[in-house]
């Protein structure tokens, strides 16, 4: 694959040069070329490092139950949690929750940079997620559905509404509240 | 003046470069910028129904596939699960389906996909990861470069000392006049 896209890239060099006769027009072509080049190569120490994040995530996945009867044991560590996802916030998919044995177990995960949103076709799925668990302890690291992002200047449909119910009740009902950082996502 | 050639040509290019994600920003900002008077992504449809009454137990994968069936939307099940309120709730390929069967009156909820205008938002949200917001990064600072240079291209009457400056504070005041009275 390498040697492929080494050719490919000497290929095309060789043809910006034959085409295009400006020599501000070829450098230009030629940075652009190279850049794409490096970009490339980026995405592709990020898919390795992915696939050893996935078979990272295939040995020790807890379920939601699990992870959070051993939150405050487990928090500030990477952690691999498996469960449903019951609701997906609808502005952007920053956040979804994850499901354990029943409704009233639930826990947040935070997209963040690496996994960039979650769809809302996601809901129902079974998810496994590999991310650090942090404990809420600020403001900031507290969420309160629905009041992000001026969600609440629109109306949310009945559904919407129930299950933001539900969350903020799980939130009320614990001592403490933990969430995950999610760094990779596989639906299983 | 070779600089004001190099930057003309640089202002061409990279003009001619920009104008794919140009298009990208503007309309996905367009749309997002309605995103409290409807769902920038998806559509969502609503739909009531009428199921039979009976007991929550008695809505198996098998029913519920049934139940789905009657409506106009092609529906695929997942899972369901019954909650403490004794409501069926069933999680459907793009949306989910309530059921009270006390009531025998269910809700189902559908999204679709808006086509073209879903994955412009997702490029200008930058939620696709690490590397595309490297390269959402430099498209940004090209659009920065062409915005610029562009100022400095004509000479003249119309050039920016003697024309264009009165145009770029007018387009800084406008944003200025809603920052200083709702911020």
């Amino acid at each position: 694959m390498d040697d492929c896209r080494f050719y490919c890239t000497f290929g095309l060099c060789f043809a910006i040069h034959l085409t295009l006769k400006n020599r501000n027009m070829k450098k230009i072509a030629l940075i652009g070329l190279v850049a794409i080049l490096f970009a490339s190569c980026g995405q592709q120490t990020k898919k390795q490092e992915l696939k050893s994040e996935s078979a990272q995530v295939e040995a020790i996945a807890l379920t939601v139950d699990q992870v959070l009867d051993q939150a405050p044991e487990l928090a500030d560590r990477e952690v691999v949690v498996k469960g449903t996802v019951m609701h997906v916030c609808q502005q952007g998919g920053q956040r979804c929750f994850l499901m354990g044995s029943n409704e009233d177990i639930t826990i947040r995960i935070e997209a963040g940079e690496k996994i960039g949103a979650f769809s809302q076709e996601l809901m129902g799925s079974e998810l496994e997620i590999a991310g650090v668990l942090k404990e809420v302890k600020t403001e900031a690291d507290a969420h309160n559905p629905g009041a992000e992002h001026g969600e609440m200047e629109h109306e949310d449909d009945a559904e919407t509404q129930e299950a933001h119910k539900i969350l903020a009740e799980n939130q009320e009902a614990a001592e403490r509240v933990f969430f995950i950082e999610g760094l990779t996502v596989k639906e299983l | 003046m070779k600089i004001r050639k190099t930057l003309r040509i640089l202002h061409r290019d990279l003009g001619y470069f920009i104008v794919g994600m140009t298009i990208v920003y503007a309309l996905s900002g367009i749309i997002l910028n309605h995103r409290h008077d409807f769902n920038p992504d998806y559509r969502i449809y609503t739909e009531e129904l009428n199921v039979q009454t009976g007991s929550p137990q008695d809505y198996t994968r098998a029913k519920i596939e049934n139940v789905l069936e009657t409506l106009p939307y092609d529906l695929v099940y997942k899972k369901h699960y019954v909650n403490d309120e004794g409501l069926v709730k069933v999680f459907i390929e793009s949306g989910e389906l309530v059921i009270d069967p006390q009531k025998g009156a269910g809700v189902v909820r559908y999204l679709q996909r808006r086509p073209v205008i879903f994955e412009m938002n997702k490029l200008h949200k930058a939620t696709l990861g690490t590397t595309w917001k490297w390269v959402s990064d430099i498209m940004a600072f090209i659009l920065l470069f062409v915005a610029i240079s562009g100022i400095f291209l004509l000479k003249g009457k119309r050039g920016f000392i003697r024309w264009g400056w009165w145009w770029m504070i007018a387009g800084f005041i406008v944003p200025l006049v809603f920052a200083l009275l709702f911020i």
